[in-house]
């Protein structure tokens, strides 16, 4: 069911009360686990007390069913990852709260501060997502917020402080409905370019009226509106960017896009992008290293669904989830639509291998928005985690097997490439149903796994610490660039152990509206150390480090060497 | 005659049993050879039901056949009328749609390039428009593979000329928006480009339309043969239905009349065999009396005569010995021709009854073939006619005989029952068996059964759990009294 003939259905059926209560006791009963992680709610632990406001008071304004995002950052470079919760606002003329994004910074106790304020980032926006990326490679991760309206680029000083260089960076000549975002260098240049997603031409001036009834209004289909293109900044260098949309091919005023992740899918060293739209083809921008890209989703067989049709794309991510060197890609999509999951065939095509690999069929109830491919339990094997909430709030009265609050799903890879849901097994607190939106992840307690990171929709944040239960080992890498961009980001990461490989991609953005950590972990099972790796940076330089034991982080500063840390 | 006597002789004494139906050729009688030529008569291969069956069979399997071929052709029909009618026209038509998908892509685009409120140049669409472009020219490529059969020259001319003067004109947009000239080229877009996008659409809509008759027409043929082939197929069934009616009637009616047959041939044969009993009793019976009463008295009368002849001659004389030995020659040859008689009919089955007979003739057996016999008899003797007893005797015989042949027992046990309704004789031995032994006396079981049936009574041959054989002869009593022939 496209979101279309779900909303028409809507139109045509009445509240049905009896449906929750059929829900409710067919929800699968919590299972005693037999895993080898567990998951945590931490929140309040945390002292992280967010609350995102949609700003909705009855308008039925589109943004309001899709914020917001969330990232985890090193903001402060103290070597503890730091959270950052992006928030939506009242709407004019309708005022009745202060809201602005969260920055908490991590005590390095398991606990956080807000530091909203202090680092100067209370700044009331309508806030979708978030990217970070340190686009003036000065060492200190700088924050760019999408948002409804003007977006917000919030240089960090170094000393704990954001300063708003929207206007001065060049951003501010461009407004519109900005989803998602990242950094990442097209060019090879040695800094960090960006690239912005755009949903719809869509402001409150212009709403459209739309209604199931015909009396009261409803949330608009993305139909109603046009379309919208993504953005291309070049970064000149000089804290000044340069608007290469139309040049380097990226325009497309079709588009509907929420989600992008960076990935090398044609491994030709150059990053590329894979943008999921909603009721539009998916773009796979291909970077055909002179500055342009060229579309080519469809010659890939990632535009469509295997049936040929555009689906209702909301997050993505791309990576070695097979350990085949080549990326897959993660893409959720609306309810009954099943969440793409493609593996990559090794000739520049992917095949939707949802169905076989279980993702299909369990996803058919859901709809997915944050989605992060992460090694949970660390075998060695990428899991994909996934945030689900419905958009509407009556859906159960139409689709009693599908809610508005819905449980994320972790689905664990047997390394075969098939996958199960381990949700209902990994925490009480985990499997509770939520209107997710935001995913990211991190190890914010440096202990050598992935903490989870979820936003709800006018609803709380939540943050789950991750807990090893078979004491399974990672190792993980900090890289720092030299002559590539300070983050990294475009290297890729490849380690061998036992006669086989992992391989990470350092990047931004993925998942939806959100940024996970840019250290790479790799999960190891009960290995002690690993072979080698080989470090492929963004200017295609390849580095190798042989014989590095396991349960501890190293930093590669690019042509300098590996310096490892104590512990994570 | 001599064939009829020695075979008589046979029964009678129940050695080397043969049956009836090998030797009919031999009869002398006149009715068995009659029956003979008359079953033969009536078995001739121009009344055989065969020769209707076959055709039947032949007629049915020819419909199947052609009815099969003519199912064939109309599937190949169908078949050829939906991949090569309606697939295309629906591959085609979905290349179309893919086209006209395309054609309102580009609409959209240039509704926004005129619209100006993006911040780029005209120049920013032109990667959109490739890309449409690419697209359009694919799925136009399939398109005229899968419908290049049915469109006209000046259809596939309009088309190709069109496209080709709309990204001519398109390039030509691009061209003044890369020197500066977007006012230009937006009126270019205006005055042009939306016009022949619009013929285009209209020129694709209107091969859709066409696809859509064809599809209906397509449908309509496709109908037609669907009740053609129904029609067929009602017609078939009846036929079938009906020819597998006549054969049935046939092949009862031909059943009937060969069961018909069977069994008067069976009469026959029944009839044949207790004519050819009756003969062999009747000549048995005539030259056992013979042989007592005539010969029987000539004897007595040689020996009187030889006794009174040797009272004249004087003692001590050689001739008188002689005649003496004479004398004891004639008294052997008529003791032996009273045992020819009593073994060929016993006479006093018809003066002492069968009881007697059976308790002469039991220890007469038991000398000849060594058997052990143990003879029981129980019950109210009644009286048995002679023309009976005699069936009674042979099947004991018969059956004695077959014990001593042909079982391997040294030990047979008679039963001679007189029950109240019937009576019952029953002989029983210990030794191969009846199915082991069968085989080989396939004429004497048949001769006793004919005599059973003679007698209107009951013969069985029986496996008792012991082993061995029991043969049980039941005779209603009411026969026991009247005259058999």
């Amino acid at each position: 069911m496209n979101r279309r003939s779900f909303l028409l259905a809507l139109a045509g059926l009445a509240s049905t009360p009896g449906l929750r209560l059929v829900n409710a006791l067919a929800a699968p009963a919590p299972r005693t686990s037999t895993l080898s992680l567990r998951l945590v709610d931490v929140t309040s632990q945390a002292g992280i007390q967010f609350h995102h406001n949609s700003g909705a008071y009855g308008g039925k304004f589109l943004p309001e069913t899709l914020g917001s995002g969330c990232a985890f950052l090193d903001y402060d470079r103290d070597g503890w990852q730091d959270i950052l919760l992006v928030n939506g606002m009242d709407w004019p003329g309708h005022k009745r709260q202060r809201s602005t994004l969260r920055l908490y910074r991590n005590n390095r106790d398991g606990s956080f501060s807000d530091v909203t304020r202090k680092a100067g980032l209370d700044v009331e926006m309508y806030g979708m997502g978030v990217a970070v990326g340190d686009y003036n490679n000065d060492g200190f991760p700088d924050i760019l917020i999408t948002c409804v309206g003007q977006n917000r680029l919030f240089r960090n000083t170094g000393k704990g402080t954001f300063v708003d260089v929207t206007r001065s960076s060049g951003l501010a000549a461009r407004q519109s409905f900005s989803t998602s975002a990242l950094w990442f260098d097209f060019d090879r240049d040695g800094l960090l370019d960006l690239f912005v997603c755009n949903y719809v031409k869509w402001s409150p001036e212009h709403d459209v009226f739309c209604s199931l009834d015909g009396k009261h209004k409803s949330y608009c289909t993305p139909e109603a509106y046009r379309g919208e293109t993504c953005w291309l900044f070049r970064n000149r260098g000089n804290g000044t960017f340069e608007d290469v949309t139309a040049t380097s091919g990226i325009f497309d005023s079709s588009s509907k896009s929420l989600g992008v992740a960076m990935l090398d899918y044609d491994q030709d060293g150059w990053p590329d992008l894979l943008v999921a739209n909603d009721t539009q083809p998916n773009k796979l921008y291909r970077n055909m290293r002179n500055g342009t890209f060229k579309d080519a989703a469809v010659d890939a067989g990632i535009a469509f669904s295997a049936e040929g049709k555009a689906r209702a794309g909301m997050g993505v991510d791309a990576a070695d989830f097979d350990n085949s060197g080549t990326s897959g890609v993660a893409i959720t999509n609306f309810d009954n639509e099943m969440i793409g999951l493609y593996g990559a065939l090794g000739n520049g095509t992917y095949e939707d291998v949802a169905m076989q690999a279980g993702v299909g069929p369990i996803s058919k109830n859901t709809l997915g928005f944050g989605c992060v491919f992460l090694d949970a339990d660390l075998d060695g094997a990428l899991d994909l985690l996934v945030a689900n909430g419905h958009i509407d709030e009556t859906v159960r009265n139409i689709r009693g097997n599908v809610g508005y609050a819905q449980p994320p799903q972790l689905f664990l890879n047997s390394g075969k490439r098939t996958f199960r849901d381990v949700a209902a097994e990994v925490g009480d607190g985990f499997s509770q149903p939520k209107v997710g939106r935001g995913l990211a992840y991190g190890d914010f307690d440096r202990d050598g796994d992935v903490d989870i990171l979820i936003t709800t929709n006018n609803g709380a944040g939540f943050l789950f610490r991750n807990d090893q239960l078979a004491g399974n080992r990672s190792i993980r890498f900090h890289l720092v660039g030299t002559s590539s961009n300070r983050d990294a980001i475009g290297a890729t990461v490849r380690i061998f152990h036992d006669g086989s490989s992992q391989s990470r991609l350092v990047r931004g953005g993925s998942s939806y509206l959100s940024q996970s950590e840019l250290p790479v972990t790799f999960g190891l099972g009960k290995r002690d150390r690993i072979d080698r790796v080989v470090i492929q940076w963004p200017n295609g330089k390849i580095e190798e480090y042989k014989n590095l034991a396991a349960g501890r982080a190293y930093e590669c500063i690019e042509a300098k060497g590996i310096t490892p840390l104590s512990g994570f | 005659m001599v064939g009829l006597s020695g075979n008589c002789l046979r029964l009678l004494t129940g050695t080397q049993p043969t049956g009836f139906l090998g030797e009919t050729e031999g009869f002398v009688f006149g009715e068995p050879a009659l029956y003979a030529r008359g079953v033969q008569r009536s078995l001739t291969p121009n009344r055989s039901p065969t020769v209707g069956l076959l055709s039947g069979l032949i007629i049915t399997l020819a419909a199947v056949v052609a009815y099969s071929w003519y199912i064939t052709l109309q599937i190949a029909g169908l078949r050829e009328l939906q991949s090569d009618l309606a697939d295309r026209n629906r591959k085609d038509s979905l290349q179309l749609l893919r086209v006209q998908n395309d054609l309102n892509s580009l609409a959209l685009a240039m509704r926004d390039m005129l619209d100006n409120d993006e911040p780029y140049p005209l120049t920013a669409w032109s990667a959109q428009f490739q890309r449409i472009r690419e697209d359009l020219d694919d799925a136009l490529r399939r398109e005229e593979q899968v419908a290049v059969a049915r469109r006209t020259p000046e259809q596939r001319q309009y088309l190709g000329n069109s496209l080709a003067q709309f990204w001519d004109a398109v390039d030509r947009t691009f061209a003044l928006a890369r020197d500066g000239k977007e006012d230009d080229a937006r009126a270019q877009i205006r005055l042009s480009l939306q016009a022949r996008q619009a013929a285009l659409s209209t020129a694709v809509a209107r091969l859709l339309v066409q696809n859509n008759e064809r599809e209906e027409q397509a449908a309509l043929r496709i109908g037609q043969i669907y009740d053609r082939v129904q029609r067929q197929v009602y017609i078939f069934l009846t036929a079938t239905l009906v020819a597998i009616l006549l054969t049935s009637f046939y092949m009862i009616y031909a059943n009937r009349r060969l069961f018909a047959q069977l069994a008067a041939l069976s009469e026959q044969r029944s009839e044949l065999a207790q004519k050819l009993i009756a003969a062999q009793e009747s000549t048995l019976l005539y030259i056992s009396r013979e042989l007592h009463d005539e010969f029987g008295q000539i004897l007595t009368a040689i020996g009187s005569m030889l006794s009174r002849a040797g009272n004249h001659v004087p003692e001590g004389s050689p001739l008188r010995s002689e005649l003496r030995e004479v004398c004891e020659i004639a008294q052997s040859t008529l003791d032996n021709v009273r045992s020819l008689s009593q073994a060929l009919h016993p006479v006093m089955l018809d003066e002492a009854g069968l009881e007697s007979v059976v308790d002469w003739y039991i220890p007469v057996v038991e000398r000849q073939t060594r058997l052990v016999i143990s003879y029981e008899k129980s019950g109210t003797p009644f009286p048995v006619d002679g023309s009976v007893g005699v069936h009674i005797y042979r099947v004991l015989q018969e059956a004695l005989n077959n014990v001593a042949r042909h079982s391997g027992a040294g030990q047979a046990w008679v039963r001679l029952r007189f029950l109240p309704d019937a009576l019952e004789l029953e002989v029983e031995d210990r030794g191969k068996g009846f199915v082991a032994h069968s085989a080989k006396h396939g004429i004497g079981l048949v001769a006793m059964r004919e005599r059973a049936e003679l007698l209107g009574g009951r013969i069985d041959f029986l496996q008792p759990p012991e082993g061995g054989t029991l043969v049980r002869l039941r005779v209603p009593r009411e026969i026991l009294g009247s005259h058999v022939r």
